[in-house]
């Protein structure tokens, strides 16, 4: 759903020098091993897909293609091929390149975080001040609603957890610690300690720097282990677990003068919890199958496979009852 | 505004280099993202004229040693103005390299080394010479892996020169030649294969006598290579570039001609072995 339909156009060899960066362009981060692998493929082959730009006042700037022009610069080549395109509106030309990275590759989730408010803006005050729902924005951009959430997550950080991860981005693979996806699960994880323990997160930033400082030094050694926040947070509701202990361990998973990480403690104090709700869940249905068994007057129906496992199991609740009868 | 296509972390470590390199180097000829010929396939990030005849070329990047480098050391070493190359890098993509193997190879392959730390502070890690000029320390381990302990000894310091001064470090190694020919012509006069008188001519004389002699018909090929490198490489140590084609080929020369003194060194050895003669290195 572009706003308007765009021409096509003309193809043309160009200096890189006459090339401009496209000032919309999200894309931010360019990995020095992709841009190894294209460079070499340029070299030794040439730019076999032209890029795609649109003229303005005698200069030509970047719709699609930064990597390749980027490295036509730094092969010292003389002429790139490209398309030529009329000059589109600043929406248009937004969702241009979102459309096109988001059909093509992975942008990262930051760079689309950092444009995707504008596309908001400029939509906004197109269609009389009327907000793109989420499936809008999703029709207009190319994302699913899933990655538009992610986005949000990101946006919503406060912009120096933003540059942090900005300059986290921007260093060879092999030195980064944090990542988009740290920030996404941790921000997912605050969000639900902040609305079921509200008293575990006096101020969300000092939690921020805790977590990622405990992950920073390997105190908290995967970022799967915010699923396990969430769920000492949801602990209470979920499994019964009293309010006081749950808060506890969130503040001690706060506090940096102790080593806990998220890991250890919800395997110590949560996990048997969740557990026992599993199981419990389990012989809930296994009780409703047999009870309409019972109900339904056909012993019969049960096989012999199923006799033999429920006589096993009979065995071991008989056993464990008489060692808790005992105690 | 300059460096635009760098990330923020990077543009520091440009500008701070950059500085860097002016301070050291002066600020002639300073191109900011510019090729420095069509004849090459490389736009570093900034390059500057060091004196009339180098160029002194900085690629500033934390991927250490990238495509860019790789690819265009061959049209760089061939170009007719000898040209130093240096990768310029935060502090901790430095540290960081596991193993120090990229570094490693940057420094095998010819290229210095520049690091910014968070502060600034800039630091050459490891300097170079031209690329046409460099001598990895691989290659000249396998070249002189066959020479006895004592000429291994006279070439090492030689190669410390050579490596910052070409042309010294050339007269050094030619030197080693001499004192082992005159150690062979010494040799032969005492075995008997050549006259006494030969040993108070020329250096080329001394070899034409051995040259000539009977008893060393089957070494002419080592001699002859003998004669004729002492005779260019004279040449190469003693007349300075006019220009930078003629610096950058003196540069390629000087390189070559290490390599030959060292070669014809051990061809000399075997010969001096084959004949029972005794090598005496005395350099001066």
């Amino acid at each position: 759903m572009m706003s308007e339909k765009q021409p096509h156009g003309q193809l043309r060899d160009l200096s890189p020098d006459k090339i401009e960066r496209n000032p919309e362009n999200p894309r931010l981060f360019f990995r020095p091993e992709e841009m190894d692998t294209l460079i070499a493929s340029i070299r030794r082959y040439g730019i076999q897909v032209p890029i795609t730009v649109y003229e303005d006042d005698g200069r030509y700037v970047l719709i699609d293609g930064e990597r390749r022009w980027r490295s036509a610069l730094k092969l010292n080549l003389k002429k790139i091929p490209a398309l030529i395109q009329p000059k589109p509106t600043r929406l248009n030309n937004l969702l241009l390149m979102f459309n096109i990275h988001a059909l093509r590759e992975q942008w990262d989730y930051l760079t689309i975080a950092n444009k995707l408010p504008d596309v908001i803006s400029l939509f906004t005050s197109e269609h009389n001040g009327k907000e793109p729902n989420e499936q809008e924005l999703s029709d207009l951009t190319g994302l699913t609603r899933g990655q538009i959430r992610r986005c949000r997550l990101l946006f919503d950080l406060p912009e120096h957890y933003r540059n942090l991860l900005e300059e986290e981005l921007a260093l060879p693979k092999h030195l980064q610690r944090l990542s988009e996806d740290f920030f996404i699960e941790m921000e997912k994880a605050l969000k639900t300690v902040q609305k079921r323990l509200p008293n575990a997160v006096p101020d969300l930033d000092r939690a921020r720097d805790a977590l990622i400082v405990k992950f920073q030094q390997g105190t908290i050694n995967n970022i799967t282990d915010f699923r396990k926040l969430s769920k000492i947070a949801t602990s209470i509701s979920n499994v019964g677990v009293r309010e006081d202990k749950a808060t506890r361990a969130v503040l001690d998973i706060f506090d940096l003068t102790k080593p806990t990480n998220i890991h250890d403690i919800y395997a110590e104090q949560f996990e048997i919890r969740y557990d026992e709700r599993k199981i419990s869940l389990n012989v809930d249905s296994v009780y409703e199958y047999l009870d309409a068994t019972v109900e339904s007057e056909d012993e019969a129906s049960i096989g012999r496979e199923l006799r033999e496992r429920l006589v096993r199991l009979k065995d071991l609740i008989d056993r464990i009852l008489q060692v808790d009868n005992g105690l | 505004m300059v460096f635009d296509t760098l990330s923020e972390r990077l543009r520091q470590v440009a500008l701070h280099s950059l500085a860097f390199c002016r301070d050291r180097y002066g600020n002639n000829g300073v191109k900011i993202e510019e090729g420095i010929d069509d004849a090459i396939m490389w736009r570093p990030s900034y390059f500057l004229k060091l004196g009339k005849f180098k160029i002194v070329a900085v690629e500033v990047e934390d991927n250490l040693y990238p495509e860019t480098l790789k690819g265009a050391a061959h049209d760089i070493s061939h170009y007719d103005f000898p040209i130093s190359v240096y990768q310029a890098c935060t502090l901790e993509a430095f540290l960081g390299d596991p193993k120090h193997k990229k570094v490693a190879l940057l420094k095998k392959h010819g290229f210095g080394i520049i690091t910014v730390d968070d502060e600034g502070n800039t630091v050459v890690q490891h300097a170079c010479v031209p690329l046409a000029q460099h001598i990895s320390p691989d290659v000249f381990d396998s070249a002189i892996s066959e020479l006895s302990p004592q000429i291994k000894v006279a070439f090492r310091s030689a190669y410390t020169v050579y490596e910052t001064n070409e042309t010294q470090g050339l007269q050094e190694a030619g030197q080693i030649v001499e004192a082992i020919i005159s150690a062979i012509l010494t040799g032969a006069i005492k075995a008997g294969d050549v006259g006494a008188g030969a040993g108070g001519q020329t250096l080329a004389n001394r070899i034409d006598a051995m040259y000539a002699s009977q008893a060393l018909a089957g070494h002419r090929a080592a001699l002859g290579g003998t004669r004729e490198f002492v005779q260019e490489f004279r040449n190469t140590v003693s007349h300075p570039a006019k220009n930078a084609k003629q610096a950058a080929e003196k540069i390629r020369k000087c390189r070559r001609g290490f390599l030959e003194a060292i070669d014809l060194a051990v061809k000399l050895r075997l010969l001096a072995q084959a004949k029972g003669y005794k090598i005496k290195v005395h350099i001066g």
